[in-house]
């Protein structure tokens, strides 16, 4: 069968032949034959090399205990785009692309301590002390802290802690567990301070944070995190096909569905007659005037 | 909210019936369109509220739980990613020798070269868009014919059952899949993998770790049939071999279909990294596609607006012979869709589509 390109691309990532796939130099079949783990595989793809046994194991437990997460924006998304039926790829597509700004937003931790850790060498302050720069830059500004809080684990998040012990426990402490630990010290003084409510450390702060002491950029962090999670989305968006009702609405289930119409609440503008075309004009300029439509425009 | 109280809607249905709207007054409407009720419906209090039922997974505030393990305390006694999938898609733990197969097989789905998950992932990243847009994108290559792990493995599960049932060996039941699905590209066998070893190298390792089964058995008598009935050399292909030994993993076709394609989209990552790396973003209009390479119409100027009546075509067709002459006069036009037939099911059932391809 013809095996023509399919995109043409300098790339440093890997090459594919009629006889072997290679990755970073390495022949992927014989990386499998060998006994080197999928997490070993990782460091080959972002980083271009094999990593310590330790590091292994961190990646190891990060991307386990990210894996499921329940009910989350990307879960919810797959069964919400499972609904229609469409093929199962598309809902784990759904599901991984949710992770932007506000969900596991691991690229942004990255950047923000890589900033960060940038101005403190520039600045010649101590890993403390710019930790709390940006504890004070952020909550000056009303910004959140990236890797704080959660709204489901409002007593902190239960995987973040064990992750930096675990860190910890695997002798990883480098400059980043030091920033992140430093954060985490001066957010909680700060909050107090304020009087406000304790916020603890979320799965991005204290994953990220190991991720990126094992030496992943914030995006390749981002990747590893956000994709691991499509795999239980997938699991998620499959038991709704295989044991749930296509659509979410049907009457006949003994539960509400999710979009049953008793589930939409309204709280846009009143009925209102449709104007006849010969009215149009005159309503849409008076309707441009009076302004009230500005308060829906979104 | 609710529906809007009696006396306001009666006076908007009478407005709209007085003024009339377009074909609403109808008789042949199922209802009077002018005596409909406004606002949402009352909650539902005879039923139990909605909650997002799951078999999969619950999270409280301490705690995340999938298939009765929570997920720290899994870590936390040294389990990963691997186990954790037969978990979720199992609810089980899976033996040492399964979760070193499971490890083996998502090494080799890993990377791929330039192919469609990649090479999407690239060209969505040329947009200049987060990362796990183009990670997502990548998942969505995988169809019926590229990673076509679904297809195959209902086709596996297919006559499998019709051998059991039917009394066949499996040799026969390889003999007749092959004889009724030889050309298709979710077989398992094709030539693509002559010169490379690693797919049968796969198969031999799952035969030594022991995890080995009916479907990798299956999936040797199907490459026997393949090769005697093809006029080509063909062997065991990457679908063939992945998919056989995720099934023998206890893995059902969706699940394998998931499992490999977000296993890929980790690599679809480093490709969206690489291309904003080392290429330019793309710009709304920027892209130009050379005359050569079009086929289409010759240039044409565009008839007068007034014209439209004696130029336009209409495609209402009166009888069935008229229906199927326009029918095959659009084939010609490539990008109508009518050279293409797709059988579109619910995937829920097996595979999505029982059978695409060109008429």
């Amino acid at each position: 069968m013809e095996r023509k390109q399919l995109l043409k691309r300098k790339t440093s990532i890997s090459y594919k032949t009629e006889e072997k796939t290679v990755m970073r130099g390495y022949n992927l079949s014989d990386l499998a034959e060998e006994g080197y783990s999928f997490y070993d595989a990782m460091f080959v793809l972002f980083q271009n090399r094999i990593p310590t046994q330790e590091e292994e194991k961190m990646l190891k437990y990060e991307m386990g205990v990210f894996l499921e997460h329940s009910m989350s924006p990307s879960a919810v998304g797959a069964i919400g785009v499972s609904a229609g039926r469409p093929n199962l790829p598309v809902c784990v597509a759904a599901a991984v692309s949710t992770f932007g700004g506000v969900h596991g937003p691991g690229a942004a931790h990255g950047y923000m301590l890589n900033k960060y850790l940038e101005r403190a060498e520039k600045e010649g302050k101590t890993v403390d002390e710019m930790a709390k720069t940006l504890v004070d830059e952020y909550m000056d500004a009303g910004r959140p802290v990236m890797g704080m809080g959660q709204p489901q684990h409002i007593d902190s998040d239960p995987r973040a802690e064990p992750i930096h012990l675990k860190q910890e426990e695997l002798e990883l402490k480098g400059v980043y567990l030091e920033f992140q630990r430093a954060l985490e010290k001066h957010f909680h003084a700060r909050r107090k301070a304020d009087g406000r409510s304790y916020v603890g450390v979320n799965v991005v702060g204290s994953g990220n944070t190991a991720l990126m002491e094992v030496g992943f950029s914030p995006n390749a962090g981002w990747c590893i995190g956000s994709v691991v999670r499509g795999f239980s989305c997938a699991a998620h968006a499959l038991f709704n096909m295989k044991k749930g009702r296509a659509w979410g609405a049907s009457r006949n289930e003994p539960m509400v569905q999710m979009i049953d119409l008793s589930m939409i609440k309204y709280i846009g503008p009143e009925d209102r007659i449709v104007p006849k075309q010969e009215e149009r004009q005159e309503y849409a300029k008076k309707q441009k005037e009076e302004g009230e439509y500005k308060k829906w425009v979104i | 909210m609710g529906y809007l109280d009696k006396e306001k809607t009666d006076a908007l249905n009478r407005q709209k019936r007085e003024r009339t709207i377009g074909n609403l007054g109808s008789p042949k409407n199922p209802f009077d369109y002018y005596d409909r009720e406004y606002g949402t419906m009352p909650r539902d209090s005879k039923r139990a509220q909605f909650q997002w039922v799951s078999e999969v997974a619950y999270k409280n505030v301490h705690r995340i739980v999938t298939r009765g393990y929570d997920t720290t305390e899994l870590m936390e006694e040294g389990y990963g990613v691997i186990e954790v999938l037969f978990v979720d898609y199992q609810a089980r733990i899976p033996t040492i020798e399964e979760e070193k197969m499971l490890n083996y097989i998502m090494i080799m789905t890993l990377e791929d070269g330039l192919s469609a998950p990649a090479a999407i992932s690239r060209i969505v990243a040329r947009s200049k868009t987060f990362l796990t847009q183009a990670c997502g994108a990548s998942i969505m290559a995988f169809g019926h014919a590229y990673g076509a792990y679904s297809a195959f493995g209902n086709r596996l599960d297919t006559y499998l059952t019709m051998a059991k049932e039917k009394n066949l060996s499996l040799q026969s039941a390889a003999e007749l899949l092959i004889e009724e699905n030889l050309n298709d590209e979710a077989l398992g066998v094709s030539d693509l993998m002559l010169k490379d070893p690693a797919a049968k190298r796969m198969l031999a390792r799952a035969e030594k770790l022991g995890i080995a089964g009916k479907y990798i058995s299956f999936m040797r008598e199907i490459v026997k049939a393949a090769r005697k009935m093809s006029d080509q050399p063909v062997d065991l292909d990457m679908l063939g071999a992945t998919g056989a030994a995720m099934m023998d993993l206890g893995f059902t076709p969706e699940a394998t279909w998931a499992i490999l394609a977000v296993t890929r989209s980790f690599a679809a990552g480093a490709h969206y990294i690489e291309e904003v790396e080392r290429e330019e973003s793309n710009r709304l209009g920027q892209e130009l596609t050379p005359k050569e390479d079009y086929d289409g119409p010759e240039d044409r100027p565009v008839p007068p607006l007034a014209d439209r009546e004696k130029v336009s075509t209409p495609a209402t067709c009166t009888t069935p012979d008229e229906w199927k002459q326009r029918f095959e006069k659009m084939k010609d036009v490539h990008g109508s869709g009518f050279s293409i037939i797709e059988e579109v099911k619910d995937p829920s059932k097996k595979s999505g589509i029982k059978k695409v391809g060109k008429l």
